[in-house]
């Protein structure tokens, strides 16, 4: 079976003013920028980086108490919830009975995590927040899976998010 | 024999039947904490309310005898109710913590809630605090913030085990379960306490945070530990086995088991288990591929055995199946004529102990249908017979223990084995005790009790089967397929059972950082 294909007839053979607009305007962006580099659209990229909104979902960030430790109880509601299965827990027992539970490991495997938000959705104490962040480059891939260092006291972090919800508040309001 | 109507649906009763174990028997919803079929009538949680027509008042029917003619509904608007307020009541103190507690996913408060309560609290004060992480003992860790003092536990110590050690402490809202100072929970069946909770104030220490309950698959067997036979669920995981709770069978356990059956599964995981043929002497080992390797040693043997069955002894322990011991036994006894079959029980002193509830003595789950098979081929040799001996025989074949723990005399019979020329030893697990071993040996890898179906038979002659679960170590055999290689029969491996989630979803992460 064939088919015949019809074809556009060229309209103009004309291409030169066509050309010639193109690169009026070129130009013209070109002096803009260089002259009005204020008014310039695009980002030097790796110099200069685009900040999100407060909401956008980015990379993972744990959030600690007010005494530094981690929030996070170890419940793996967010690993039960990961529509990726990306995150791993190993729960451990605290010293302090008041903390009983927390993770001794916390694992993150970005490059299967989806960005869905699920695990943000799931946490029942407000451990796990999804940050402004999202550039992922590593050099290495091993690199790519989070830990607990990572994810809480990264530098950009400075010493670690803090949590809206503390224990000790809790236990003397007697909640 | 009294009739009662329970929602509608007629029920004929035995006399002394209670309206909760009447619902039971239809397979009836009812809420219930304190009432356990096991212990007896307590009657503190009042959730099991329901309406008998011609009584003026709702009935607790834990309490409440079946009486002919009775008329029983759970149905009504104002039973629902009481249920709903009931369930408030019991939640006032209950610091609601499911994320850090063990016991949610399987947790009575948590699907009595879903079902009857969905309320906002009418409570306005500050809930009581209580001590939480209370060591109560070896094995289970008690939270008393999470208690609802059904007494459950406290019953238990007294009926059951009549140990006495729990009871319940202060009055009204602070009462709390605890123990006597100077005497701990401890005793062979304090881990039925930690089942029987309905909540998360009991937990397993060894179990304790180790894994999440909806993350278990379960499967029923039946305990290897001794001749007992327990009726057990085995939860395991792609990573192995966590844990072994009882499984309710009126004939052997009820509802309990002890705390030494619970550790079965540890030896089960790939952390303990043989994994290759391991051959060689004096701790000098080489891994072997099991196939191959068990039909080259089958050649020998049999060539052995045809020579002069005499030179041939067979050391057989009670820890496998009775389907095991027959193909066993035909092919060792019947076809290669063997006589020089000794039976080896590891604690003969204590073999025919008793204490009272589950434990027996004989820790193998088999020894009965051993001594059956055995018994029309003229019954086993007698020990003693092998102790100078050893140094005629050409080949020993041990049927090795699976739960090592139970076998004391290990060391000792590593040293009696040293004089033979070779051994074959079968075993699931690592035996270090083998590196002392002098006689050149083969290892060979063997299925577990949750790895196999068959059946055992307990102290009593009961034939109780079972199913097998998972699959931990895919290259170990069942005691039929290497008696089929010895036989020189291939076996088709591409159709065994594989290991579940042989490959790790996340596979690739391990992976990546070698790219």
């Amino acid at each position: 079976m064939s088919f015949k294909v019809k074809r556009e007839p060229v309209r103009s053979s004309w291409y030169l003013p066509g050309i010639l607009v193109g690169l009026g305007f070129t130009f013209k962006k070109m002096l803009q920028n260089l002259f009005n580099q204020k008014k310039m659209v695009t980002l030097n990229y790796p110099e200069e980086k685009y900040q999100y909104g407060p909401r956008f979902k980015g990379n993972h960030v744990l959030t600690v108490k007010k005494d530094g430790s981690l929030r996070c109880t170890a419940c793996m509601l967010c690993a039960t919830n990961c529509p990726a299965d990306c995150i791993r827990i190993t729960a451990s027992e605290h010293e302090d009975p008041s903390v009983e539970k927390f993770p001794i490991s916390y694992e993150i495997d970005i490059l299967r995590c989806v960005f869905c938000g699920f695990c943000e959705e799931a946490c029942p104490v407000d451990a796990i927040r999804m940050g402004p962040e999202w550039q992922t480059a590593a050099l290495n891939g091993s690199e790519f899976t989070y830990d607990i260092r990572h994810l809480a006291y990264r530098p950009q972090l400075k010493g670690g998010v803090p949590s809206v919800l503390d224990d000790q508040e809790r236990h003397s309001a007697g909640i | 024999m009294p009739k009662c109507t329970i929602n509608g649906k007629e029920i004929e009763v035995p006399q002394g039947t209670t309206v909760i174990e009447a619902f039971k028997m239809l397979g009836d919803d009812i809420c219930h904490y304190c009432w356990h079929p096991g212990l007896s009538v307590a009657g503190v949680c009042r959730l099991c309310m329901v309406h008998i027509e011609g009584m003026p008042k709702l009935q607790i029917a834990c309490n409440t005898e079946v009486r002919d003619g009775m008329v029983v509904t759970n149905q009504t608007d104002d039973v629902k109710d009481t249920v709903k307020w009931g369930l408030d009541f019991h939640l006032i103190n209950h610091p609601l913590d499911c994320p850090i507690c063990d016991q949610a996913g399987e947790c009575g408060l948590q699907d009595q809630y879903m079902k009857f309560g969905k309320y906002d609290p009418e409570m306005a004060e500050p809930k009581v605090k209580k001590h939480k992480v209370v060591d109560l003992g070896p094995t289970v860790v008690l939270d008393s913030e999470r208690c609802i003092l059904c007494s459950r536990c406290v019953r238990f110590t007294e009926e059951v085990t009549e140990t006495n050690e729990l009871g319940i402490f202060n009055r009204g809202d602070r009462a709390e379960i605890g123990t006597v100072q100077g005497r701990p929970l401890d005793n062979n069946y304090s881990l039925n306490t930690v089942d029987i909770c309905p909540v998360g104030a009991l937990t397993s220490k060894d179990f304790r945070f180790r894994q999440r309950v909806w993350y278990l698959k379960d499967s029923e067997s039946i305990c290897p530990g001794c001749s007992t036979g327990c009726n057990v669920k085995v939860y395991f995981n792609e990573e192995g086995l966590w844990r072994v709770k009882p499984r309710y069978n009126a004939e052997v356990n009820g509802h309990w088991m002890c705390d030494e059956g619970r550790n079965t599964y540890k030896y089960v995981n790939a952390a303990h288990r043989l994994k290759k043929v391991k051959a060689g002497q004096s701790g000098d080992w080489s891994q072997e591929e099991v196939f191959p390797e068990t039909m080259k040693l089958g050649e020998k043997f049999r060539a052995a055995a045809e020579k002069n069955p005499e030179s041939i002894a067979v050391l057989v322990t009670g820890q496998y199946t009775n389907e095991e011991f027959k193909n066993f036994f035909e092919f060792v006894a019947d076809e290669l004529k063997v006589k020089n079959i000794f039976h080896w029980i590891n604690n003969p002193e204590k073999f025919d102990d008793f204490d009272g509830l589950l434990l027996r003595g004989d820790k193998n789950p088999n020894t009965y249908g051993l001594k059956e098979e055995m018994k029309s081929r003229g019954g086993f040799k007698s020990l003693e017979d092998l102790q100078g001996k050893m140094s005629q025989f050409e080949w020993v074949l041990v049927l090795g223990p699976e739960n090592q723990s139970q076998f004391p005399d290990l060391k000792e019979k590593v040293d009696l084995l040293s004089q033979a020329k070779s051994v074959i030893w079968l075993s699931a697990c690592e035996t270090p005790e083998l590196d002392a071993l002098r006689a050149p040996t083969h290892q060979i890898p063997m299925k577990t009790y949750i790895e196999k179906e068959g059946s055992f038979t307990n102290f009593k002659g009961l034939v109780q089967e079972f199913k097998r679960g998972t699959t931990v170590i895919e290259d170990a055999l069942t005691l039929q397929e290497v008696v089929a290689l010895l036989r020189g029969h291939e076996l088709d491996y591409r159709n065994r059972p594989q290991p579940i989630g042989g490959t790790k979803k996340n596979h690739f992460t391990n992976v990546r950082g070698q790219l």
